[in-house]
């Protein structure tokens, strides 16, 4: 099964070569050029990761990644950085990112976080479907 | 302005330009790892083609052309990032030089890009009609236009212009920046930390004319 991908970036060339190299790793890839357009597609589809820059106009990727947190606590963000400070590093576990990864990203280290966010969301779906099964069998006294 | 001496010429704003030159330089290396960035995916994607051809799938011409394409353009982009920087790095070489203000405010306007393009604000550059060349410390004045225009950006609405205009008259040579829709009269108190010995280094004072929402540098 193919991941579904949310990619933000202001940088229109960096957006459009990575969803192309992401595609061709057989992931499905939805693009946005700036954190409010991102917020929105967030909202209105599901995604196994996003990927978003740190330094946008009008809202930054930390903030972006405190509302899709406070929105979808259970979705994976990985940040991309022109320089990755320890600060920002702190800032960004503790907002619950999945990593933090310095540009020029390498794919494979990419492609290895985003498989391992559809890993934990899988994960996460089969404890979830556990539950909800045990919780229907102690209703109904199976 | 023109004291040869370095203490003198420097030791008042020493922290104000040292400020200036940090913040120069951290959104060149920004803008420079963007650049790089768009190069190793094109070089990736090349990777990537080279590795689907060798399995035996056909190679697009348009697609390869495409990423040649965008090495040039990002290289163009790389060499303008770093012709600035270099201008910017050379300023200091001399104390006292003759410098032509609509220049260095370009240049300045070149490095405060990005900061202007992460508050959408366009920033516009009105040439005069002769050249106005002033006896100046380069470096000195293009921490003073960073700082006016720093202040400016941070006075200003989102995705709205602003206008530069260096201009010489009988009573001094200046630089207006136009647009500020947050200008007020007590501009002062919001001036960035050190404006203040820059002005008075730069033998410099700045005015306001609220009803063009301009801020004026007058330099002589």
């Amino acid at each position: 099964m193919s991941e579904k991908i949310l990619l933000i970036d202001d940088e229109q060339d960096f957006l459009n070569i990575m969803a192309e190299r992401m595609e061709a790793r057989d992931m499905n890839v939805s693009t946005a050029s700036s954190a409010k357009e991102g917020l929105e597609k967030a909202a209105a589809g599901t995604f196994d990761a996003v990927i978003l820059d740190l330094r946008m106009p009008e809202m930054d990727g930390m903030e972006a990644l405190k509302i899709l947190k406070e929105k979808n606590p259970d979705l994976e963000v990985i940040l991309l950085t022109g320089h990755a400070t320890l600060k920002d590093g702190v800032e960004a576990m503790k907002l619950g990112a999945l990593d933090l990864l310095e540009k020029p990203a390498d794919i494979n280290t990419l492609t290895e976080r985003i498989h391992s966010a559809h890993a934990k969301k899988l994960v996460f779906f089969e404890k979830k479907n556990e539950e909800m099964i045990k919780n229907i069998m102690g209703t109904k006294g199976w | 302005m023109n004291n040869p001496d370095t203490s003198s010429q420097y030791g008042p704003i020493g922290e104000c330009g040292l400020r200036f030159f940090g913040k120069v330089s951290a959104s060149i290396s920004h803008e420079i790892k963007n650049v790089l960035a768009i190069i190793n995916e094109n070089a990736g994607l090349l990777e990537d083609l080279s590795f689907a051809a060798q399995r035996g799938a056909a190679i697009d011409p348009e697609r390869l052309n495409r990423a040649c394409l965008q090495f040039s353009k990002q290289i163009r982009r790389a060499d303008g990032i770093i012709k600035n920087m270099n201008q910017f790095a050379h300023s200091v070489d001399q104390f006292a030089a003759p410098v032509d203000l609509c220049n260095t405010t370009e240049l300045v306007c070149n490095l405060a890009g990005r900061l202007a393009a992460m508050r959408k604000i366009t920033l516009q550059i009105i040439p005069p009609h002769a050249p106005v060349v002033i006896d100046a410390n380069p470096f000195l004045l293009e921490n003073l236009i960073w700082l006016g225009l720093e202040y400016a950006l941070e006075n200003t609405s989102e995705a709205l212009s602003l206008t530069l205009a260096p201009e010489q008259s009988d009573s001094g040579t200046s630089l207006r920046i136009t647009g500020i829709d947050g200008l007020s009269e007590d501009f002062s108190d919001k001036l960035p930390a050190g404006c203040k010995d820059l002005l008075s280094a730069s033998n410099a004072h700045l005015a306001v004319d609220t009803a063009h929402k301009a801020l004026i540098i007058h330099l002589s």
